[in-house]
This record gives structure tokens, C-alpha cells and sequence, in this order.
């Protein structure tokens, strides 16, 4: 029998799911086609086959699915609803099925299985097990790969994280007289936040993660940041947050203003409705910590690279000019 | 204890049965004009929706006469506007403000918030009173509903221009003021033989047009540039698909049994086929209320959005195939802060023409 072929368009929250899936989908006989990383071919197809008023990480989605649309038998685009309690996807992932259905014609089938862990028929088991139907009628078979790949993803997941005790800032380590001899080379901690898949994307966000890298900056993300921190740094608010994927942005940011990095760079993309939100509470936490430098970067189709350099290299020039001044103003003794 | 709130619509009405008589004191927010709006836009996140913009622009205004508590509404999610309150709050203490802020919601775990704010209300005053209070206020919401969706239909058919608003206007001030249910059963009936009096009822056959979107934009005329007007006096009946009544009806009503849902659940069932789960706010429910005005037989449909609208963007994507499936003209119309109302004129000119055409071709065919 002719292998299945599930496409899986890498962008949103596929950033953070796609092993599960791919793993399941693997272990049942599936064949899984990921689309490419994003390139300009991608984000034009994107451009062109939505509403201009879309945001820019549903724009690169759509991209994505087109594509891979003439390569697969199916379109995996799970409705992801709920994951844990009291908190939300964002109304454009929960409709996205819907939106992609409805605004590209004549596409492969779309499994949209929900999950929605409130719902008996929405927890992760059931979803999958939805979608394993289609691939295989052994339903031993499904729930085998199901455990097996839930504890997979949960283990990987929890080992990406890095150990808290990494975080520390350098400046107290630093011997004042070889740093100041060496000025542009002393090691900073820049905590760079936002959203996995603007992050994760180097298409996107210009290849920032990278420059940063070369400028000798230390670089951190919210996936550093464990889950339980997460969750105690936002007791801190006046009211919970209600987007699940924003929860992890503004903990990992309030956690980082905490430990003192140097700077944290918040990642937003146009349009996006939960980033305007959570910019606004991250900008209000940044003025209780006038010690650490904070920025936002705001992403959309353009592709210059330039603008966003020259605001990196200013960005980084302050924060070193400013340890300078600290180092030298360390007394002697 | 100074209270003020937000704007929207003619919601005012309640103020005084809900605050003064209560024993408060009642900062009048003033209406909103260009100034609350660059407020709003001035202290507001870039791109946050119009209603957050301009509701801050309540607040600021209402800070400024000497308000000292605050009244949102809050929800939870997956829309923005469930966390207004809270952005809203920091960036009011970040303008070095001082003030609380009343979120009224269905709470999640903090019930205790709940009662405080309950108890901050009720001011001291018995329960019995405080209910009965609240249920003429939301029979003031009832009334005002009623009278603003009558008017809809009385201003394209109007005698002289500009009377059926004029009238609308002076039943919102009676109603302000009334005390007791006696008197706004007489306002409604003095209201309604007005709207009698004032109307041409040669006029019968009009372009009928369903106002659906986002719930804010529809209800206030400063935000949608007073899109109702202006169809209006195009000679075009609206049909207004939102309501605060629909909004906090089930809550207010306090049915937790099936029914009181019957509507929704309508709304819910036409829009299965295109949008099948909910997606906050009024997304969901603009796609079902555009495919049962299709179902009415009305002309077209105007959606109505603020900038950015995460539900509603949604909704906009869904709507253009509802439309081609089914032959209905739709017209999405986005606000943000620009004023500039040329444009939208145009646009809405042009789209009536277009809805007129239609009309007449069909008459010929058949």
C-alpha cells in the first residue's frame, strides 16, 4: 500500500508541536512532508492569497501550505483551542482552519482535529487519535505511538531548557582592568522574547538571532525558562494573561528583567493582536527595572535589512557604552 | 466616592439609576469627541484596537474631572478586550493617576474580588434595593435598544430630515432622568406615537441593510463615524445585528436554562458550515448573522471592524466566500483613528448604488 502523505507547514505553532505530530504520524506509517524554512517564494505565495489586514505569522502560514499543497494527499492544520487552563490560542489560530479553508480553493483535504483539552473529545489523546484513524484502522497501534511520542515530546521539551544558574550576568565576573583593555568584546546577556515562531524563524526576523551571535552577544529565549518560573512570574500581574502562547513571552521577559541581563529585545510581528497587548505589560515592567535596556522590534513583510541593523548595533552600542561607564566607576579595592 | 464610565452608545441612561442613586457620585464623562480620541491614541499601545483607544480616552477625561474609581467591563478571552482593564490600568499608573479600577466579570477563582466590587456598588444600601435598581436599569437598556432600533427603521422614511434623531435624542434624556418603570412605559408609548407622527409611510420599499462587526464599533456613532446616520438619511434601513441586551441579556436575565441561549444557538448553527467553533468576540457571530440575513432576505451586509480586530479579521476572511457562496454582497469597512470621512462616504455610496442596481435587475428578471 502507497504510503499516506501528511504535509506539515512549518511556521505558528508548529514550532512548538511539530514533533509530536511527526513522530506520531511517523510511528503509524505516515509519510510527514514539512515545508521548507521560510524564503522569499513562500512569503510572496503568502502576501498574495490573503487579506492585507491578516497578521504577518498567518500570512507566512498560508505560504507554507501552498507550498506543500501539491506534494501531500493531506494538510495537517490542527484547531488549536486550549491547552491548559484558563488560557486561549489567539481567535486567528483557533479560526485558522476555517480561514485557510475558505480562502484557498481547490486544496488537498485539511485534517483540523481540535484540541481543546476542556472538551472530552479535544484532549491531546483524542485529537491524535482522530488523525491516526485515518492513516491506520489499528487502534493498538495508535495508542501505542501516542505514548510513546507524548513522552518523547514532554521529555525533549523539559531537556531544551537550560539550567537557571546559566542566567547569570557577567559583570560581576568580569576583572575590571582586562575588560576595560578590550572594551568592545565584554560578554553580554541580551534576553530576546517573543513568539517561537518569529524567533525560531531567521526569515523573518532578518537573521537576527544570528547577528546578535557575531556581536558577541550572549542570547537568550523563552524556552530557557521553565515552565514553573514562568508561571511565578506571572503572579506579578494584576490579571492573568489568557493566551497561552503569550503566557511564556511575558514570564520568560519579567523573569529575565529580574535576573538583570543587560537588554531584552521584545519581537513583535504587524498586526498581532496578543503582542500589542503584552508589549504594553512588558514596556510597563521594563520601568521598574531601569537597569536593563529594553527595545521592540516590530516585523512585517518588508525584507531591508538595513534599518534593523542599524537599531541592533544602537541598541548594543548603548548597553556596552553604559557598562563601560559601571566598570569604570567599580572602585578600585 | 467619585465613579465614572466608559462610553458607548446611549449607556448613559443608567448612569443616575446606577450610581447616583446608589448614594455615588457620578463623574459625567464627556461625550466622546476628537479630543478623547487623541488622548486614547496618544497614551495607548500602537496597535491596539479602536475601543481600548478610546475608552482610555474616557478615562483620562474622566481622571482629569476628579473620578476616583473606574468601571470596565473584563471577559476572558481568547479577544483582546477581555484584558482592556489591564492594560488600561498600567498605563493610567504609568500617567501617575490614582485611582482603582472596578472590573466587572464573571470572575475565574477571585470571587472575593467579585463581592468587594458588589459591595463598593451597592454603597451600604439593602439588596433588595440595589436589585431592584439594576433591574430598571437594564429595563432602561431594554427601552433604549428598542427605541434606537425603531428609529432605524423611521429615519429613511422620514418626513423632514433629521426629526427621527432629534426625537431619539430627547426620549434618551426623559429616560435618563426616570425613576420608576410607570414612567418609561409612558416614554416609550409618547416616543413611538412621535415616531408615528414623523414618519412617511409612503415609503415602503427600501434598501434593507444588516449592520454586523465588532460589537464597540457597531454601537458607538463617534467610532463608526455615525454609519447608521448616514444609511440612514441614503435612504437605507438598517438592520442592527448586535445588542447590549444580547451581550448581558443571559447574564442579566439570570437564565442558566438552555433557552435564554435560543438565539445564539441560531446564530451558532449558520455559521457551522463556514466557521465551526467560536473564536471570541463577535467573530463567529458576524459570519452567522451575515448568513441569516441572506436567510431574511435583506439587501447586503455592512461589517464593521476597528483596526487590527483579531476575531473580526477572521471573520472578514470567512465572509468573503460566504459572500460568493452565496450571492450577498457584503462590505467590510475598517476604523482606526483617522477621522477623514470622504472616503468612507464614497464607499458607502457606492455600495448602496450597487445594492439599488441589484434590486432592479432582480425586479426585471423576475
Amino acid at each position: 500500500m502507497k504510503k499516506k502523505k501528511i504535509g506539515i507547514p512549518y511556521a505558528l505553532y508548529f514550532y512548538e508541536y511539530y514533533p509530536l505530530w511527526k513522530e506520531f504520524l511517523t510511528r503509524l506509517g505516515a509519510e510527514v512532508i514539512l515545508s521548507k524554512s521560510t524564503n522569499k517564494n513562500i512569503l510572496d505565495l503568502g502576501i498574495r492569497s490573503s487579506l492585507s489586514e491578516v497578521c504577518l505569522p498567518v500570512k507566512v502560514f498560508y505560504g507554507h501550505v501552498l507550498s506543500l499543497a501539491d506534494q501531500v494527499d493531506y494538510m495537517l492544520i490542527p484547531r488549536m483551542v486550549c491547552v491548559e487552563k484558563g488560557a486561549f490560542f489567539c481567535p486567528k489560530i483557533i479560526g485558522l482552519p476555517d480561514m485557510v479553508k475558505t480562502s484557498l480553493t481547490s486544496l488537498c483535504p485539511i485534517i483540523n482535529p481540535v484540541v481543546d483539552i476542556r472538551k472530552s473529545y479535544g484532549t491531546w489523546k483524542n485529537s491524535l487519535f482522530q488523525v491516526g484513524q485515518l492513516v491506520t484502522e489499528n487502534s493498538l497501534a495508535i495508542s501505542r505511538a501516542f505514548s510513546a511520542s507524548w513522552e518523547n515530546f514532554q521529555k525533549n521539551y523539559v531537556a531544551n531548557i537550560l539550567d537557571p544558574k546559566t542566567l547569570r550576568p557577567g559583570l560581576l565576573n568580569i576583572d575590571t582592568n582586562s575588560a576595560r583593555k578590550q572594551l568592545p568584546e565584554i560578554p553580554i546577556n541580551i534576553a530576546v522574547v517573543g513568539h517561537d515562531y518569529l524567533i525560531n524563524d531567521s526569515y523573518i526576523n532578518l537573521n537576527l538571532i544570528e547577528k546578535l551571535k557575531n556581536m558577541k552577544v550572549n542570547v537568550l529565549t523563552p524556552g530557557m525558562v521553565p515552565p514553573n518560573i514562568v508561571k511565578k512570574q506571572l503572579k506579578k500581574l494584576y490579571k492573568p494573561i489568557f493566551w497561552s502562547l503569550s503566557r511564556k513571552v511575558t514570564g520568560a521577559a519579567f523573569y529575565y528583567f529580574e535576573n538583570r541581563v543587560e537588554g531584552i529585545i521584545h519581537l513583535t510581528s504587524f498586526e498581532c493582536g496578543e503582542d500589542s497587548m503584552v508589549g504594553e505589560l512588558i514596556h510597563h515592567q521594563s520601568q521598574q527595572h531601569p537597569g536593563v535596556a529594553y527595545t521592540e522590534f516590530v516585523f512585517d513583510e518588508h525584507t531591508g535589512e538595513a534599518g534593523i541593523n542599524t537599531r541592533i548595533e544602537a541598541f548594543l552600542d548603548m548597553i556596552r557604552r553604559k557598562k563601560r561607564n559601571e566598570i569604570s566607576f567599580t572602585p578600585s579595592w | 466616592m467619585k465613579l465614572a464610565l466608559p462610553r458607548l452608545g446611549n449607556i448613559e441612561v443608567i448612569n443616575e439609576t446606577i450610581i447616583t442613586d446608589m448614594g455615588h457620585e457620578l463623574v459625567e464623562v464627556p461625550p466622546n469627541s476628537k479630543k478623547t480620541l487623541d488622548l486614547g491614541v496618544r497614551y495607548s499601545p500602537e496597535y491596539c484596537c479602536l475601543p481600548l483607544k478610546i475608552a482610555l480616552g474616557n478615562f483620562i477625561e474622566a481622571l482629569e474631572l476628579g473620578a476616583e474609581r473606574l468601571i470596565m467591563a473584563g471577559g476572558w478571552g481568547p479577544c483582546r478586550f477581555g484584558y482592556y482593564a489591564q492594560v488600561q490600568r498600567d498605563v493610567l499608573i504609568d500617567l501617575g493617576y490614582d485611582f482603582k479600577m472596578i472590573i466587572m466579570e464573571i470572575p475565574r477563582g477571585n470571587w472575593m474580588t467579585l463581592w468587594d466590587n458588589i459591595n463598593i456598588l451597592r454603597n451600604g444600601r439593602s439588596w433588595s434595593y440595589m436589585i431592584n435598581q439594576y433591574q430598571l436599569a437594564w429595563q432602561k437598556i431594554l427601552l433604549m435598544e428598542k427605541l434606537e432600533n425603531k428609529v432605524l427603521q423611521v429615519r429613511p422614511r422620514e418626513k423632514k430630515r433629521g426629526e427621527s434623531s432629534r426625537a431619539l435624542k430627547e426620549s434618551m434624556i426623559k429616560i435618563k432622568k426616570a425613576k420608576d418603570l410607570k414612567t418609561l412605559k409612558q416614554i416609550e408609548e409618547d416616543t413611538l406615537s412621535k415616531f408615528k407622527d414623523i414618519t412617511d409611510f409612503q415609503k415602503k420599499i427600501l434598501i434593507r441593510i444588516a449592520l454586523v462587526g465588532e460589537f464597540y464599533v457597531s454601537l458607538e456613532p463617534f467610532s463608526n463615524h455615525h454609519l447608521e446616520e448616514k444609511l440612514g438619511y441614503l435612504g437605507v434601513e438598517v438592520v442592527r445585528k448586535n445588542s447590549i441586551e444580547a451581550w448581558i441579556g443571559p447574564i442579566m436575565r439570570l437564565k442558566i436554562f438552555k433557552d435564554s441561549f435560543k438565539e445564539e444557538k441560531e446564530i451558532e448553527e449558520a455559521a457551522y458550515h463556514y466557521l465551526a467553533h467560536s473564536v471570541g468576540g463577535e467573530g463567529q457571530t458576524t459570519v452567522g448573522n451575515v448568513v441569516l440575513a441572506h436567510r431574511e432576505g435583506l439587501d447586503g451586509a455592512i461589517q464593521v471592524i476597528p483596526f487590527t480586530c483579531m476575531p473580526e479579521i477572521v471573520a472578514e476572511t470567512i465572509l468573503k466566500k460566504v459572500s460568493e457562496d452565496l450571492n450577498f454582497p457584503t462590505l467590510t469597512l475598517t476604523y482606526d483613528e483617522q477621522t477623514g470621512e470622504e472616503g468612507l462616504n464614497t464607499r458607502i455610496e457606492a455600495f448602496i448604488d450597487l445594492l439599488k442596481k441589484r434590486r432592479k435587475k432582480v425586479v426585471m428578471v423576475s
